[in-house]
């Protein structure tokens, strides 16, 4: 089992700009790491970087303590799982699942009872002898997990091994994902640019954006205490509410400051409360399952609130929205980097 | 059957059998004596084939011939292949200057070639030999540039995912590659075989030992051995053609399976 020390990556690609701008990160062995950003970042190129299939102009890889920089990909025993499968057309399943093994030198007969056992645990017995042509989009995922599996690799790269799927099928395989990884006990770095995807993965989460690390934390501090303004509205299913601290009425004599707030700590009221609350009128409501989303319109701008079903029977005029102030996030209205208050 | 595609495929038959027949005809005519020929009657014979490769040695120049289009076929699809692997997926110094080099070669007509090529060969001693009838063809500048295009269609993700696999180069190339290539290096292998087949300039300015006369060659020379004044053994020089012809038509109908075979196989992304 190897770790992995990203230490000052930078990147470019031949007469283009920085892609990636110095970017250092140090993953655990082990560990599950989700890096997620919006799309054109920097994610597939920083996992191609640690899977050797690119260079880097600056900064030093190491796996398991050894520098990597100009290792080849087939001597860095990591296994990928590439966006788009790559499976090999010409090949069976078993074939596909065992080609690895057969490159390492494992004798025919043993290869492929390796890859018929991986095949099980994928549910993916019946489809041997068949070519990836003949499989649906969740058994080819499937045959690029059973590649990757095979040669029981210490680290694996998934570059967004799901968006080719259907809503289920990714929530589905998202937690046998989570289950492998449990089992395999082995190093994780998975590529996304979907936010519920990395909060419910991932034991830390990379958030990046053009070509910066903005934060490397666990889910729950990623979520609660976001380094900036960006991750913030980055992570979360909908989208934060962000205020200039003056026009709200929780707060007395700040100012300076941004705050963010999430729908779901927001509250809805039909009559005045005696806290502080933000007269508004809802604009329209969105219903999430148990949930509505409540598009507001107010004097200090759009509101998005989260309300239980049952408590919002039909559209109301007039509504004011309470806070739990104790919950705000609080970024610097200038260079938008969170900032602690009291 | 729909009665539309039965007609369909009595136009298919009738086109066939035009394009077939001058072949036909001429395999018939191989099968008679030269006297019936000339006096408009039938009389069937193996004479002409006997005489053919007893006496004019068709056998030895169907084997050259097989000798030469066979292994430039062969070393030129390696060299091409090998080439067209490494103008698609690496980049190294000099290297679209070089495939233009490639590209501009298919610019140049073979005949402005055939006097260095010929007195290069002179030169190091290679006239009249095998290497002299192989050599000059195993560079295919349109082979190169036709496998690259095909291989830079291939996603680069396959040769990723070997690579991974632990794959050497030469690896990617050959399990992974070459066998989704098929089809595209099965039609160029073709294509260089039956050129080669027929070539005729070359073999006859490289050659001049009778041993080592390609088919084409052994055909020509027909014309002008033939014994009788003024009178042209056509059924002998029908027999010769038919040696000649026959194993082409027999190689493709074997290679024909393999080409709609690796077409309909596609890619998967
Ligand atoms: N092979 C390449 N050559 C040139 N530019 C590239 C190449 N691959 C990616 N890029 C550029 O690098 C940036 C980051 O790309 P990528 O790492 O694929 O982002 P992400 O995976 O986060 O969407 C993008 O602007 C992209 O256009
Ligand atoms: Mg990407």
């Amino acid at each position: 089992m190897s770790g992995i020390q990203l230490q000052d990556i930078r990147k470019s690609y031949t007469g283009g700009p920085q892609v990636l701008r110095g970017v250092s990160m140090d993953i655990r062995a082990g560990e599950f790491i989700v890096i997620v950003g919006p799309s054109g970042c920097g994610k597939s190129t920083l996992l191609r970087l640690i899977a050797g299939l690119e260079k880097c102009n600056e900064g030093d890889i190491r796996i398991g303590g050894r520098r990597v920089n100009d290792v080849a990909p087939q001597d860095r025993d990591i296994a990928m799982i590439f966006q788009n499968y790559a499976l090999y057309p010409h090949m069976n399943v078993r074939e596909n699942i065992a080609f690895g093994l057969e490159l390492r030198g494992m004798a025919k007969a043993e290869r492929h009872a390796r890859a018929e056992e991986v095949a099980r645990t994928l549910k993916l017995d019946a489809f041997l002898d068949r070519k990836p042509g003949a499989l649906s989009g969740g058994q080819r995922q499937r045959v690029a997990m059973g590649r990757a599996m095979a040669r029981n690799s210490s680290i694996f790269l998934m570059d967004e091994p799901l968006s080719n799927l259907d809503n289920a099928l990714r929530v589905a395989m998202r937690s046998e994902i989570k289950e492998l990884h449990r089992q395999l006990g082995a190093t994780i770095i998975y590529v996304t640019h979907d936010q519920s995807e990395a909060l419910s993965l991932a034991d830390r989460i990379a958030v990046m954006k053009d070509g910066n690390l903005l934060q490397f934390d666990t889910p729950g501090t990623i979520y609660d205490r976001p380094a900036n303004r960006f991750v913030a509205g980055f992570l979360g299913m909908h989208p934060t509410n962000f205020l200039p601290i003056e026009t709200l009425p929780f707060w007395q004599g700040k100012a300076g400051l941004t705050v963010g707030m999430r729908p779901e700590h927001m509250t809805v009221h039909t009559a005045a409360p005696e806290a502080p609350a933000i007269p508004a009128r809802i604009v329209f409501s969105e219903m999430t399952g148990a949930n509505l989303m409540l598009h507001c319109e107010s004097d200090v701008g759009r509101l998005l609130v989260t309300a239980p079903r049952q408590e919002m029977v039909g559209a109301q005029e007039t509504v004011w929205i309470g806070y739990d102030a104790s919950q705000a996030v609080f970024f610097d209205a200038g260079s938008e980097n969170r900032v602690e208050h009291g | 059957m729909k009665p539309d595609s039965r007609i369909l495929t009595a136009l298919a038959l009738i086109a066939g059998l035009l394009f077939l027949s001058p072949a036909l005809y001429s395999i018939f005519m191989s099968f008679q004596t030269v006297d019936a020929y000339y006096t408009g009657k039938f009389e069937f014979t193996f004479e002409n084939y006997a005489l053919a490769i007893g006496q004019y040695n068709f056998a030895r120049y169907l084997l050259n011939s097989i000798i030469v289009a066979g292994l430039v076929t062969l070393i030129a699809l390696t060299v091409s292949t090998l080439a067209a692997f490494a103008f698609a997926r690496f980049r190294f110094p000099g290297g679209n200057l070089l495939f233009a080099a490639v590209v501009a070669t298919l610019m140049i007509p073979s005949h402005i070639s055939l006097i260095p090529n010929y007195l290069t060969l002179a030169k190091v001693g290679l006239l009249d030999t095998y290497a002299g009838l192989i050599l000059p063809a195993i560079s295919n500048g349109f082979a190169a540039f036709f496998l690259r295009q095909y291989i830079r269609g291939i996603p680069v993700a396959l040769d990723e995912a070997a690579y991974m696999d632990g794959a050497t180069p030469l690896k990617v190339l050959w399990r992974v590659i070459v066998p989704i290539a098929r089809p595209a290096i099965f039609a160029m292998g073709l294509f260089i075989f039956i050129s080669e087949w027929n070539s005729y300039i070359w073999p006859l300015v490289a050659v001049g030992e009778e041993e080592l006369y390609t088919l084409q060659i052994g055909l020509a020379r027909l014309y002008r051995v033939n014994p009788g004044e003024d009178v042209i053994n056509w059924p002998l020089v029908m027999a010769a053609s038919t040696i000649t012809i026959l194993p082409v038509l027999l190689g493709f109908v074997f290679v024909e399976r393999h080409l709609v075979r690796g077409i309909t196989m596609g890619a998967v992304k």
